[in-house]
Order: C-alpha cells, then structure tokens, then sequence
C-alpha cells in the first residue's frame, strides 16, 4: 500500500502521457502513445528479438563486471594490507578515477573488435575503478584491533586477511559494486549504441535508424527499466548480506 | 616467523609526490617498452612518440582546439544548467511536502537507469545538434545535484533555522543566508559528482552522434582504424578530465574556508 | 613497597609443593620508540624491566600516555621488541600466539558474526570437532552471563554486553596468559563494578596469569596481587605495590587497609599525572 502512494506520481506521468497522445497534443510521431509503445513490446517480446538482445547484453555486462568485482576487489584489499603495492598503484588510481570511462569505448573496438569481447573488456576496465576504490577504503578501516585479536587467537596473516579485513571491506565494497552496477548498464548501452552488431543498445539503434519508433521507445524503457530494477535488486541483496549492521 | 611491525612511516620519507612521479613513470615506461618490443603491432598500442606526435600535429592544425573547445563548452554548459536547474529544484523539492511526494519515485527509479539510453528518444525530438548533447548531459548530471542539494538542506540543524527566525529573519534571508550555507557541502559534493558526469555524458554522446568535440574525432578516428587518433583522444580526455576535476576540488577548498574539514590535514 | 625485581628470575628451579610460583613473563630493560605517521619519534617505554609470576593477577596503572598498553601490546607480540627482551616461559616473544590471549577496551568482537561465532572463532584452530567447538563455546558463554543471547550480534548487544563476549571469546581458547587493556573501561560505573566482581570470580576459579592495565586506581587495588606503578612519558616501571587482599570479603573496598593502599597508590599516580599533563603535546 505505501508503496503504491510513493510510485504513484510515474502513474500519473504514464496516464498523462497516454492522455496527451489520445488527444492529439503531441504528434504522435515524436511521442508515439504508451499504449501503442507497450503493443509495439508485447511484438518484440514475441518475435524473440527483445529476449535475444537482452540476453547478450546481459551476458556482456554481468561477465565484465564479475571479473571487475573479484579482481578489483582482490586489488583494493591488497593495496590496503602491503603498503608497496599502495605506493605503485595508488597514484595511478588517482589518477584515472576522473577519466571518463566511456574514453575506453573506441579503444577497446579498436583492440577486439565489434563484438562480444570488446564489450566485456570495457565493462571490465570501467568497473575495476569504483570497485578497487571501494575495497580499499573498506579495508583501510578495518580495526586493528580486530586483527591483532584473530592473530592472537593463533591466525596466521592471511587467515586474518580472509577473516577479518574482507568482512570488514563488505559494506564500502558493496557500496563500490552497487556504483560500478550502474557503470556497467551506462558503458553497456553507449558501446552497443555506437559500434556493436547486437545486443540491446544496437537494437535501439537500429529500430531509431528504421523509423520503428513505437519499439525504439519500448526497448528504451525497457533498457532503463532493466538498470532500475538491477539496482533495487542488487539493494535487497546488499541489505542481506550487511544484516549485521546497525 | 610473522612479525606484526607498526606500519614503517613510507609517506613521511618518501613523500607523496614522489611516489606518484614514480608510479607513472613505470607506466609510461611498460607502455614505451611493450609498444616497442614487438608483442603488440604498431596499430594496437601506438608508441608513446607517435601520440605525442599526433597530438602536437593536431594542436597545430588547430583541430585539438576546436574539439577540445567544443566538448569542454558542451559539458560545461550543460553542468551549469544542471547545476542551477539542479539546486533550484532540490531547494523546491525540500520545502514543500507535496512536491516532494511527487518528485521522490522519479527522482529513485531515474537515478539508477542508464539515461543514455534515451539519448536516441532526445536526438528525434531535438535533432542532432549541439542542443541534444547539452540536453543529454542535463539530464544525466541534474539528478545527483538535485539528491545532494534535497539532502544538504534536510541535514541544515533544526535548531539555527530556529534560532534565525528568533532572531527575525524573513523566510527569504532564511533560504539564501542560513540554508544554503548549511547546506553547501553536501551540495558541492553533489556538484563534484556531476562535473565528471557532465563530461562521460558528452564524451559518450559525441561518440554516438559523431562530428566534432573530442568524442566525436575518437569515433571517427575508430571508423577509420586510426589507431593514433584513437590514443591521442584518450590521454586528450584523461588529462581533461583530470584537470576539471582538481579544479572542482580548489574550488571546493575555496569556497569552504570556513567548514571543518578545511581544517583537517587529511584534507590538506 | 618492593623494588621492581623483588625475587629469582625463570632461571631458578621450579618450587616443590607450588608454594613460590615461578616467573611466568620476564620483562627485560625494554625500550619502545613510537613513531607517528608525521612528526618525530617519541620514547614510550624506558628500560622498563618486570618479573610476572605465573598464575598472578598483576595490574599496570599509571596515567594516560605512560604507556602502559604499549607495554602489553608488546608482550602480546603485537609491536615489535626493539630494545630489551620479553619472554614467556623462556621462549622470546617474536608474534601474537594463543598462549596470551587479548582483551581490548572497544571489544574488538566481530560485528558480522554472531556472539557464538564469535566465541567459536578461537576455537577452530584447535582441533576439536564442531560438537565440541559448541558445547565448549556454550560453556563460556554461560560462564560470562550470555545466556540467550548466542544469535545476536554486536550491534544489538550493551556494552557490558558485549565486553562479556569479548572476554568469553577469550577466555575458551584457554590461554596461560590473559592480556587485558582497561576492559571495563568504556562501561557505565555500576556495569564496571558488576564485571570486576565477576572477573574476580572467573580467575579465582580457573587460575590464569593477567595482566591488567588500568588508569582506575580503585580498580586496580581491588582486582590485581600486586600493582606496578608507572610514571609518566617515557614509562618507567616506579614502583610494585602489594595488594593483597581478602577479595571474597564483599566489604573489602570499605576496609582502613584497603582505603590506605587505595590512597597511597593514588598518591603516586597523581604525582605522574600532573607530570604527564604539565608536558605540551607530542
């Protein structure tokens, strides 16, 4: 019930929307009706195109950013817990945290290609940042207090990294991979927009250049629907794992 | 035999500055020696020479210029709009409970939702001139102004608003004299959130929409295998970016002399 | 009032009948350099030289920054020894190790684990099976007055609470030698005295050598054998003081003898006080 009331506002946007086409405000070329934009999704969805796309899409950016948690991830810890891996990387963190990811685009075609790889090794680049940054800032934290009583309950150094200063990273970690989340979503789409032969960016590209706008808006909704709801899933999950937390 | 040693004082000595030289000197170097030893053509890294040198070639053509000056108005016009529409908006948005109620699940579910995926949505209603790009970008960087200005002014302590109007402040006064102040941290992190945003945004749509500005030469560059202009874009657009950045951060120093954390040497 | 070596050290034979109880812990002339992420070094510790006997409660008490929590840090194995030796049974301390176990002011508990794995964690690294870890962690949860609470984690625990877990976890890897630093110290008065007592009670049944630092003189009297005294920055061992008392006696604390020594001791650590005050920062 309160959640209807705080999504009712997009209720009435959708209604506007519809209104508006109905009563011929907008030409419906611009802005086709929503009801004529959720048939044109209902086709796509049948036709099998929209589940096809999604579904590589969906296997470039969750493989991209799987290998961007764990090995960023790895990264960020072990940058906090040896200081000369600190000293040599960190300045470099620095100094491409500000670079716009979205500069790798044309470089990764460059090296493999249209394709599936050239994909997964932008997400991959991308998504390592936030992630490292935020296991080192997690691990950083971590008290030592809570190593020095794991070592001396008889842990070895890395049973103590393992037990303590990993669950310690968790909340800025998680915090890290929830913004390289919506990193991925945002390479993923602009990279299938520009050069790409399929997924759900390029099939917007392709209905926009076929003048199919009805679906061009369906898939648009849909990608942003997908990031939306990717987020609020990654949430739930999230809020889960830090249960612990007060 | 592990000794657990207090953490030797590495900045202290080597200091912070010299490590960073260092660090990018070793990077420059792994480039310089792995474009050179012969593991990757020519095409797939360009040595450091040939960028430097494309670069320099394109500064003297003039071409650096107009696209540099091009995407850096683009994204900077479209930051600013964002900037002002954006704490306008978050000011509106705090103050009245409706407004609130409305803006609040639009502001939620478009936060996470790659927007750039509208861009195609945005060029059939505004063409495919400078007014998209800028328009994109507004629509991308407005949304972490908007939630930093709305939680700034909701973090402004209760009790110097009322201790202002005690004092016989007009609401007006209120707004422009205690709240924003209070609230100025939190919205210029807001703002420092954005400006890289305003960037990325531009950089992605150039690319997509081709032309000039520094995204669009690397697209082209892309198109037409030139692998040189491709890596003269990137450290173009590293280094800008890299730039906007500091001096988003010396702004913030500036213009929060009195906060705290201008105080704190971490910050320092 | 007795000199800082008042008997034989470890080299001595062990006693027949346990009627003089051996050194467990030698301290020796141990200096500790403290260096600052910015800023120069500072002298902690200066020469400081102690004899602890096995299964003695010792008590280090001085004012705050003379460094008594580095000296336990140090024979906990946490720091590293520079100058001066400190061995444990003979053997050199060179790493932190289960024979010493550590209890710390803030907990340090595990705040993703719940109190039984928290009081496990120590556990299985010796070996016993998962039953056993259980039924023995159980044991010391009870002990420590935890009951019912074994699912609940940090975050929902008082602080009296939680410090309770934190000696439990301690306390079921079994160490000969229990390190603890102010433990009661960010507790409310009435839950301190409640754990005094309680701690009291834990050591008198399963004897174990502590060493407890503390700034509370009262504290220290009430709890501790004998009490080491130390001065002010670069800590130095001034003086042990006996304090033996009928502790099971609940009016103890109100006894002339027990307010005496309570005054004496108090005497020499506000001489170290203002000392530690008078000098301007590091």
């Amino acid at each position: 019930m309160k959640a209807l009331v705080r999504y009712l506002p997009l209720l009435l946007i959708a209604l506007a929307w519809e209104a508006s086409s109905r009563l011929g405000l907008v030409s419906t070329l611009t802005l086709p009706a929503l009801s004529d934009v959720i048939a044109a999704w209902f086709e796509l969805a049948k036709s099998g195109d929209l589940v096809a796309n999604a579904a590589t899409s969906l296997y470039r950016g969750g493989i991209g950013l799987l290998l961007s948690i764990f090995i960023g991830g790895a990264l960020g810890i072990l940058m906090a817990w040896w200081r000369p891996l600190d000293v040599l990387l960190g300045p470099l963190v620095e100094l491409f945290y500000p670079m716009p990811k979205s500069a790798l685009i044309p470089v990764t075609v460059l090296w493999l290609g249209f394709g599936d790889g050239s994909k997964i090794l932008l997400i991959f680049l991308g998504c390592m940042l936030p992630v490292t940054i935020g296991a080192f800032n997690g691990a950083r934290g971590c008290d030592r207090l809570l190593v020095w009583s794991v070592r001396s309950m008889g842990a070895s150094r890395l049973r103590a990294l393992w037990d303590v200063v990993l669950p310690s990273a968790m909340p800025e970690l998680l915090n890290g991979i929830r913004s390289a989340l919506a990193l991925t979503f945002v390479l993923l789409v602009s990279a299938e927009l520009i050069q790409a032969r399929s997924g759900l960016g390029y099939l917007i590209g392709f209905l926009g250049a076929g003048g199919i706008y009805d679906a061009m808006f369906a898939v648009v909704l849909t990608v942003a629907f997908l990031g939306f709801l990717a987020d609020r899933l990654y949430l739930m999950a999230m809020r889960r794992a830090l249960i612990w937390r007060e | 035999m592990a000794r657990v040693a207090e953490r030797a004082p590495w900045r202290s000595t080597i200091g912070w500055s010299a490590a960073r030289f260092l660090s990018i000197g070793l990077l420059l170097a792994a480039w310089e020696l792995l474009s050179h030893s012969g593991t990757v053509t020519p095409f797939m890294l360009p040595s450091i020479e040939t960028v430097v040198a494309r670069i320099l070639h394109d500064a003297g053509t003039g071409e650096l210029f107009i696209n540099l000056g091009l995407t850096l108005y683009r994204s900077l016009l479209g930051f600013l709009i964002a900037a002002g529409a954006g704490i306008a908006l978050g000011l509106f948005i705090s103050r009245s409970a409706v407004v609130y109620w409305f803006f609040d699940p639009v502001i939620s579910v478009g936060f996470p939702m790659p927007k750039i995926a509208f861009l195609p949505i945005v060029v059939l209603w505004l063409g495919f001139y400078d007014v998209s790009k800028v328009t994109m970008v507004v629509f991308d960087a407005i949304f972490p102004v908007v939630t930093a200005t709305i939680a700034g002014i909701q973090g402004v302590e209760r009790e110097a608003l009322w201790s202002a109007r005690n004092l016989g402040a007009s609401e007006r006064r209120l707004q422009w004299e205690i709240m924003l102040p209070a609230a100025l941290p939190q919205i210029l992190t807001g703002l420092q959130v954005a400006l890289p945003i305003a960037l990325i945004v531009d950089i992605v749509a150039e690319m997509i929409m081709g032309g000039y500005g520094i995204g669009g030469a690397m697209a082209t560059a892309s198109r037409f295998a030139d692998s040189r202009g491709v890596f003269a874009g990137l450290v173009e657009i590293a280094i800008v970016g890299f730039c906007l950045v500091k001096a988003m951060a010396l702004m913030r120093r500036r213009l929060l002399l009195w906060h705290p954390e201008a105080l704190d040497p971490a910050n320092g | 009032m007795s000199s800082s070596r008042s008997f034989e050290t470890a080299a001595s034979p062990p006693p027949q009948g346990g009627v003089r109880k051996r050194a467990k812990i030698v301290v020796d002339r141990v200096d500790h350099l403290y260096r600052p992420p910015r800023g120069r070094p500072v002298l902690a510790l200066e020469n400081v030289s102690l004899d602890i006997r096995e299964r003695e409660f010792i008590a280090l008490l001085g004012p705050s920054g003379c460094g008594k929590s580095t000296l336990l840090y140090l024979m906990g194995g946490f720091l590293p020894i520079e100058t001066g030796t400190i061995t444990v049974d003979d053997k050199p301390v060179v790493a932190p190790g289960p024979d010493r176990g550590i209890v710390f002011q803030s907990f340090a508990l595990f705040p993703w684990k719940t109190v039984r794995a928290n009081v496990t964690y120590g556990l299985e690294r010796q070996g016993l099976s998962r039953a056993e870890r259980e039924a023995r962690a159980q044991r010391f949860i009870d002990m420590v007055g935890l009951t019912g609470f074994e699912d609940s984690f940090p975050s929902q625990l008082s602080g009296g609470m939680k410090q309770r877990a934190a000696i439990a976890r301690t306390l079921a890897i079994d160490p000969d030698v229990l390190l603890m630093d102010e433990p009661f110290g960010a507790l409310d008065a009435q839950t301190r005295h409640l754990m005094q007592a309680e701690l009291l009670a834990i050591w008198q049944r399963s004897p174990k050598t502590v060493i407890f630092v503390t700034h509370d003189v009262q504290e220290a009297v009430y709890l501790a054998e004998r009490v080491a005294v130390m001065s002010a920055r670069p800590g130095r061992i001034k003086v042990i003081v006996d304090t033996r008392f009928d502790k099971n006696d609940p009016h103890v604390q109100k006894s002339k003898p027990f307010i005496d020594k309570v005054d004496e001791l108090w005497g020499l650590v506000r001489e170290e006080a203002i000392k530690a005050e008078r000098r301007a920062g590091p």
